[in-house]
């Protein structure tokens, strides 16, 4: 019995929250004068910049270009301050290289690309601030940007984790519960299809627990798209009185 | 329509920017107004945040007009350097971030964020602007090392200004944890940690310093140049001014010249200025620091 | 959730980082207040707090609900657990708080909690948005907590009072917090919160006027302060912690001498020798079991174990000093066995528990003050406070340590419960129990739920699954008496070359299904545990005895080993599988034996037998020759009354072929299967090793050969076993069987883990020399770890599915850790057993006996008494004692002479063996000697026992 109980006897996770509860989400779109969308998230204390610019001539060698769909760049990156511990670069290692790449199949599957042959669409998100959960808020902040950039999207693309504490699935995992050992689900949906478009699994549980809590994921997953959904709704409410009142 | 020259890296590394001949004749020829109304000697609005980064030891978000600088600073203990067993230091890192231009992407930004970040530690160098003294733990142990690293999120001209003033800013607000060197029977001092978060000290930043750009552009100079200020000027000076108008640093830059008597005079009004930036600043942190613990807006706005 | 802020503290990381750490913290509005009369919270949950409390206090006679501090809990926690508390409102704060500063405490606080979930509420209020306080500047950390658990307080009154606008005011429920802390019990009092002393809430509780002997002693009230210190100071925690990390200070765990009070040893991880300790300043009030913080001496006042056999022989509390210790200890043997010696100068950690034992009444016949004799040898006595002395001194009872502050003598405890009266065998039972931590209550109902409904049978289709091997000639054989006969065993000639073995099991994991109530009884009782008179089952009766029994005629589900090998016990095929079978009969080892031996048996069963017991041996040769030990200690068997149930007999148990045959089988199975699992499993496979012993735990052994004569040879297991048959002497047989009796106290405790967790080359089992080198247990049923295995060789064999824990190689091990305890606990509480029966046995009786010097010390001789595995000490010389004839101690053979008669290690000498009933509470067995007979020690043989029973005389005087 060391160290900390990730869930308490009364059902309460470290921080208050139950197992099914997500952490506050707070987000704004367009931030930014010069990208052509952007946006702010917040899930918790992990707090992610996006950006998108594009679609637009694809930069530097052409030979990226693709001649039936837009070439889709992200780059993944974390501010020094970001962690506990400071972090020596922003980006360059193996682990924001491999992020990079995931945020660019994700999204390559989610934007119709087929939309723009031979052009580029960048996606570039900054990790202000890392409580756990990184990547995934990374690719609702992502997500985000494109709606601000009116990027024609298939399907909105939510990602959400989810952890197994004393055979309870939590949702939305925050760092303390991360680093406690407990094992991280990761995934990315398209919810209005229900399909995965990515997921990764950290440590290691029993086959058996799996289905419940992909479940949780999943679900969190679409808990964090209903409210994303309110957030795009009252950005482009405001967008649309500004424009009527100009 | 002329594309602008290669002046500075920063901002011409952004979308090209398209200026017309009478706009162009306008910013050389004008008289003391410019574009959007300031004199040669005004600066656009700033926007100072502080301790957005809750887990930084201080933190900043400082904006002029479309520049946009996130600061964080994390102490750290560590040995200090063999030259200076009696100091701590000040470790500069610049990051441009992909977010302000695709040109910064992957180490597109490396040249930019090493010019800043190397003419920062120059101004930070002469022995007035903080007492390093203060950041020694025991001496030739340990001292504290303020990590300050910066986060370019969006250039809109004016980047050295705007870079130095939120880095002011993130110093004034760390806060450095007390900490106690119990040395028992003559072994190895152990330090302790004050268990009570509160109880921390802050650095004295009256004299820490602040850059000022001034660019030359026909005969005349001014402050805070927009980008396409930036794009008709081919020289200029960076000059580090503390609070009480002293010159830490200057640089020269730009492919043009400049005569020494305009030189002269460029330094001079530039201490002034610097003054004036200081005080401004000071003004918007004490007001910052009585506002309290009200709800951060951060980038919700 | 509503509200959010957030938790920032400062962090210094191992590498001497200091980190700033934000955590979020959520404050909830959907907390509820448990109370029954409550109508503003909507709680679902039966409310725990009543509506109408009422109150047993004299102090506080409105009805009330109890708020109590951390510090109740940390001090106080065997108060807690009475039935006297109701409406108790556990706080959040106070629960972390008590999960920072004792983990003991904190898991006896949710015991209690949990098995009294009716009358303790935990109400969690640092989630609660009205009860979360901040920190303020300046305030520390307790006093922030103090102020919570307040607030806490004053918001559960202002939000009953919403609920009760116009009760009674005499009716009105009030919150009442209850506290040791001073300050905070002001400051409440202040806040308008009504605020007690724990013990004066306690003592006026007129419903329960003995709860107040369970209060700890405080000893605020002794003046301890103007009296001299007896021990050195404690070192603080920080100095402590600086000089383990300087190396200065050695952490380690402290282990009193079970012979000598006055010393003990430290043994320190990764250190080969352990360091010793001497006098009442060095132990410095350390208890046996405590992590301590070691300074060595230097190295020229080292010194080495005094070799006296010392007890606290106090009858009576000689006060508060200390004898000279100086008489007791100085002439320890100094010279070339000198090894490193240092003192205690603070405790890291306690590890206190509560102790059986009985209470030596103070001679004020009124006195409160009494002291408390452990029934651990090792624990010392412990001042009690008691009103109840005239009726507890006849009984045993259990009392827990409080403190032990310097200026006592012994520590300070307080009176937990009674268990019954001394020499009762019930209440001594009860002790050996509990004293082991065996868990021995009743199955709860839940448990009692997941076993199969009677009458059983097996199902067609359960047939179906299995293989049905009712036809084969099994037959087990068993101890007699035995009830759960768990193996059984088969053998058939399938061509002249070729015969076929089989290995039976009954198949409990086909009962016991993983995650139910069953299973985690089980894993926690860990084994079943025989004692003398009964066997403390580690599953219900009705499986033990009956389902998973292998009872003859009976069809029984069982997992199987199924060998062909050729007549030179070559393996050719080994399979498994799960099936059904029927025994033919069950034996005992001397029927089995007998069918073997009897030419005129032909029946089936005993060619089986004799087929069984031929490759028994080839294979017992073949281990032989790869260096398997044959170790051995006394094993006794006692033949009990049937009405008294009290021993009337001592047997000790022999060992026949079968024994052997038998164990040569399972130990085959154990092979088979353990190679099996693990190739399957080499994460998680449970395992069983033994590990190498260190060389210095030889010493002793290597010591002894020497006074023979003999040079041991310890480099390996093979090695040993040659120098063990090799050390023979004509003239004295058990010399033999007493070498290797020491060689098996010199090895390591086998231990079960998970593969995943050691590294293949510590697979080694050292006694066993297995060629693969690695054993699991299958056979014993009565073990957990055999369920473990039965479920991992399920899945292997594709019998059964897995589930999650079984595969986790982090919960396996826990559960090994657990196994382990409970293994070496109930070898313990076994060796207890038969020492209690001992005693009951020599009630009534004084015999004289063959007896074997195991030790020569230097005031006294270690004796065992073969016949009842018995080892007792007869003192050379007592410490006020000139009577006794003058010894010559030799500490270099050892050996000690009085005139012409010279005793050495391993001399056979014979003694007289009675029950010393000196101290009616305390009684021990006695030990005499009678011959060599050396005047004015040994004492005049008997002719008869009090039975009138003529013993054999075969004895021959020692040299």
């Amino acid at each position: 019995m060391s160290g900390t109980e990730l869930l308490s006897d009364q059902g309460l996770r470290i921080d208050g929250r139950k197992p099914n509860e997500l952490r506050r989400i707070r987000c704004s779109l367009g931030i930014f004068a010069q990208a052509d969308g952007s946006a702010y998230l917040e899930q918790g204390n992990t707090k992610v910049l996006a950006a998108v610019y594009g679609p637009h001539e694809i930069r530097g060698s052409k030979s990226k270009a693709l001649h039936d769909k837009a070439f889709v760049n992200c780059q993944y990156s974390t501010a020094t301050f970001s962690m506990g511990e400071r972090k020596r670069r922003p980006r360059g290692d193996r682990k924001s290289t491999e992020m990079s790449t995931h945020l660019e199949e994700t999204f390559a599957a989610a934007i119709r690309t087929e939309l723009y042959p031979r052009s580029q669409i960048d996606i570039f998100v900054e990790v202000l601030q890392a409580d756990g959960g990184n990547y995934t808020t990374c690719v609702n902040a992502a997500m985000m940007a494109l709606v601000d950039a009116g990027v024609p999207l298939k399907d909105t693309v939510v990602s959400c984790t989810a952890s197994l504490v004393k055979d309870t699935p939590l949702v939305d995992v925050n760092h303390v519960e991360q680093s406690g050992g407990s094992p991280e689900l990761v995934v990315s949906i398209l919810p209005h299809s229900g399909e995965i478009v990515y997921m990764s699994l950290t440590q290691r549980f029993h086959i058996d627990h799996l289905s419940k809590v992909l479940d949780t994921a999943i679900k969190g997953c679409k808990d964090i798209g209903v409210i994303l959904k309110e957030i795009m709704k009252g950005h482009l409410t405001k967008l649309d009185t500004s424009l009527q009142a100009s | 329509m002329s594309i602008a020259p290669q002046l500075l890296r920063g901002p011409s590394l952004m979308a090209e920017i398209l200026l017309s001949e009478a706009e162009k004749a306008f910013i050389h020829h004008g008289d003391d107004l410019r574009c959007d109304g300031r004199t040669r000697l005004d600066y656009r609005p700033i926007i100072l945040e502080t301790g957005l980064v809750s887990n930084a030891s201080g933190s900043s978000r400082l904006r002029l007009a479309n520049s946009d600088v996130l600061v964080g600073v994390k102490v750290e203990l560590a040995s200090p350097l063999s030259e200076k067993p009696l100091e701590g230091r000040l470790e500069f890192f610049v990051d441009c971030s992909a977010n302000a231009t695709p040109e910064f992407e992957g180490r597109g930004g490396e040249d930019l964020a090493n010019e800043i970040c190397r003419f920062l530690q120059m101004s930070y160098m002469s022995g007035d602007t903080i007492n390093l003294s203060e950041l020694s733990v025991l001496a030739g142990q340990q001292c504290w090392v303020l990590y300050v690293d910066i986060l370019i999120l969006e250039c809109g001209g004016n980047l050295y200004d705007t870079v130095s003033l939120a880095v002011k800013s993130a110093l004034y607000t760390t806060q450095i944890p007390s900490i106690k060197v119990a040395t028992m029977d003559g072994d190895q001092p152990e330090l302790e940690l004050s268990e009570d978060p509160y109880d921390t000290k802050r650095l004295n930043t009256q004299n820490v310093p602040c850059l000022v750009t001034l660019m030359k552009i026909g005969n005349h100079y001014l402050v805070d140049p927009t980008p396409e200020e930036e794009c008709c000027s081919s020289s200029g000076v960076v000059v580090a001014v503390s609070g009480s108008k002293k010159i830490t640093a200057v640089r020269k830059i730009g492919s043009g010249s400049l005569h020494p008597e305009s030189l002269v005079s460029m330094l001079k009004t530039a201490s002034e200025v610097g003054a004036v930036v200081n005080k401004i600043l000071m003004k918007k942190l004490l007001e910052e620091e009585t506002a309290g613990k009200t709800q951060k807006v951060g980038f919700m706005r | 959730m509503d509200m959010l802020t957030s938790k920032i503290f400062l962090r210094k990381t191992k590498r001497g980082k200091v980190l700033k750490v934000v955590r979020e913290h959520y404050l909830r509005d959907d907390l509820w207040c448990g109370s029954d009369l409550c109508k503003k919270c909507n709680q679902e949950n039966s409310e725990v707090l009543d509506d109408a409390p009422l109150s047993s206090s004299t102090l506080c006679a409105c009805p009330h609900y109890v708020v109590v501090d951390t510090n109740v809990v940390l001090h106080q926690i065997d108060v807690l657990e009475s039935p006297a508390w109701k409406n108790v409102i556990v706080l959040q704060t106070v629960l972390e708080e008590t999960r920072k500063r004792s983990t003991n405490n904190f898991k006896k606080l949710k015991e209690i909690m949990a098995t009294r979930k009716d009358n303790f509420y935990v109400f969690v209020n640092e989630h609660h948005k009205d009860t979360y306080v901040e920190r303020n500047p300046g305030e520390s950390a307790n006093d922030r907590n103090d102020r919570a658990i307040r607030k806490a307080c004053s918001w559960y009154q202002t939000h009953l009072e919403e609920s009760q606008q116009g009760r009674d005011k005499k009716k009105k429920i009030q919150i009442i917090l209850l506290t040791q802390d001073f300050k905070n019990r002001e400051q409440a009092l202040k806040e308008g919160i009504p605020a007690y002393k724990v013990d004066e809430y306690v003592k006026s509780l007129k419903d329960f006027p003995d709860l107040q002997e369970k209060l700890a002693a405080s000893h605020s009230e002794d003046n301890a302060e103007n009296r001299e210190p007896l021990f050195p100071e404690h070192w603080a925690p920080t100095r402590i912690m600086t000089g383990i990390k300087s190396g200065k200070l050695l952490q380690g765990i402290f282990h009193c001498s079970r012979e000598n009070f006055l010393e003990g040893s430290v043994s320190v991880e990764g250190q080969d020798k352990s360091i010793l300790l001497q006098g009442h300043a060095s132990l410095n009030r350390a208890v046996d079991g405590d992590i301590v913080a070691v300074e060595l001496l230097p190295e020229d006042k080292w010194t080495s174990p005094s070799g006296i056999v010392l007890e606290d022989q106090e009858d009576q509390d000689p006060g508060d000093q200390i004898e000279k210790e100086e008489a007791l200890l100085s002439n320890s043997a100094k010279g070339k066995d000198r090894q490193p010696t240092g003192k205690v100068v603070g405790i890291i950690r306690r590890k206190w528990r509560q102790y059986c034992g009985i209470l030596l009444p103070s001679v004020l016949a009124e006195g409160t003050r009494h002291l408390f004799v452990p029934a651990e040898r090792k624990i010392p006595k412990i001042r009690i406070e008691t009103r109840q002395a005239a009726t507890l001194s006849s009984q045993k009872i259990i009392v827990a340590i409080d403190s032990w502050p310097r200026t006592s003598r012994y520590p300070l405890g307080h009176f937990v419960r009674a268990l019954g009266n001394i020499g009762d065998k019930d209440t001594e039972n009860e002790v050996l129990l509990l004293e082991h931590d065996v868990p021995h209550h009743s199955f709860p109902e839940t448990v009692l739920a997941c076993l199969p409904s009677m009458p059983w049978t097996i199902s067609q289709e359960e047939v179906k699954r299995r293989e049905d091997l009712r036809n084969l000639d099994i037959c087990s054989v068993d101890p007699p008496g035995c009830t759960d006969i768990d193996d059984a065993l088969h053998f058939r000639e399938l061509s002249p070359n070729l015969y076929e073995i089989g290995v039976h099991i009954a198949d409990v994991s086909h009962f016991v299904r993983p995650d139910t109530a069953l299973d985690k009884e089980a894993a926690n009782r860990g084994t079943t545990v025989y004692l003398v008179d009964r066997r403390i089952d580690m599953v219900p009766e009705l499986l033990s005895s009956n389902l998973c029994s292998l009872r003859p005629d009976q069809e029984r589900l069982a997992f199987s080993v199924i060998w062909e090998v050729t007549p030179n016990a070559e393996i050719k095929k080994t399979r498994f599988t799960k099936s059904v079978i029927r025994s033919r009969r069950a034996f005992t080892y001397a029927e089995a034996q007998c069918s073997i031996d009897d030419p005129l048996q032909q029946n089936e069963l005993a060619k089986s037998l004799r087929g069984l017991n031929k490759l028994a041996k080839i294979m017992k040769k073949n281990r032989m020759d790869k260096g398997a030990l044959q170790l051995s200690s006394p094993e006794i068997r006692f033949e009990v009354s049937t009405e008294t149930n009290d021993p009337i007999d001592v047997i000790s148990k022999p060992m026949l072929d079968t024994n052997s045959m038998v164990e040569e089988f399972m130990l085959l199975a154990n092979i088979s299967v353990a190679e099996h699992i693990f190739k399957h499993f080499p994460e998680c496979a449970v395992l069983r090793r033994h590990p190498v012993p260190p060389e210095s735990n030889f010493e002793p052994f290597l010591k002894a050969g020497k006074t023979q004569g003999f040079t041991l040879d310890v480099s390996s297991n093979k090695a040993l076993a040659a120098s063990l048959d090799a050390a023979v002497k004509p003239d004295n047989v058990y010399m033999n069987t007493m070498l290797r009796i020491l060689a098996t106290r010199c090895m390591m405790q086998a231990v079960y883990f998970s593969s995943g967790t050691v590294a293949p080359v510590d697979f080694y089992h050292y006694g066993l020399a297995a060629p693969i080198i690695l054993i699991s247990h299958l056979p014993f049923a009565g073990l957990y770890a055999d369920l473990l295995v039965h479920r991992l060789l399920a899945v292997a064999i594709g019998a059964d599915v897995t589930y999650a824990d079984l595969l986790d190689r982090k919960c396996v091990q826990q559960l090994c850790n657990n196994l382990n305890y409970r293994h070496k606990m109930s070898q313990y509480a076994q060796r207890s057993s038969v020492a209690l029966h001992t005693h009951l046995f020599f009630r009534h009786r004084v015999q004289d006996e063959d007896a074997y010097v195991l030790s020569v010390r230097q005031n006294a001789l270690q004796v065992l008494i073969p016949k009842y595995g018995l080892e007792g000490s007869i003192y050379l010389k007592e410490k006020d004692e000139d009577s006794k004839p003058a010894f010559i101690y030799n500490p270099d053979v050892p050996s000690q002479t009085c005139g012409n008669i010279t005793i050495r290690t391993f001399d056979r000498i014979v003694v007289q063996v009675s029950l010393d009933s000196k101290y009616v509470q305390h009684q021990k067995i006695a030990v005499h000697l009678v011959q060599p007979q050396i005047a004015g020690l040994s004492v005049e043989a008997i002719k008869t026992v009090n039975d009138s029973e003529p013993i054999p005389k075969k004895l021959k005087a020692g040299k």
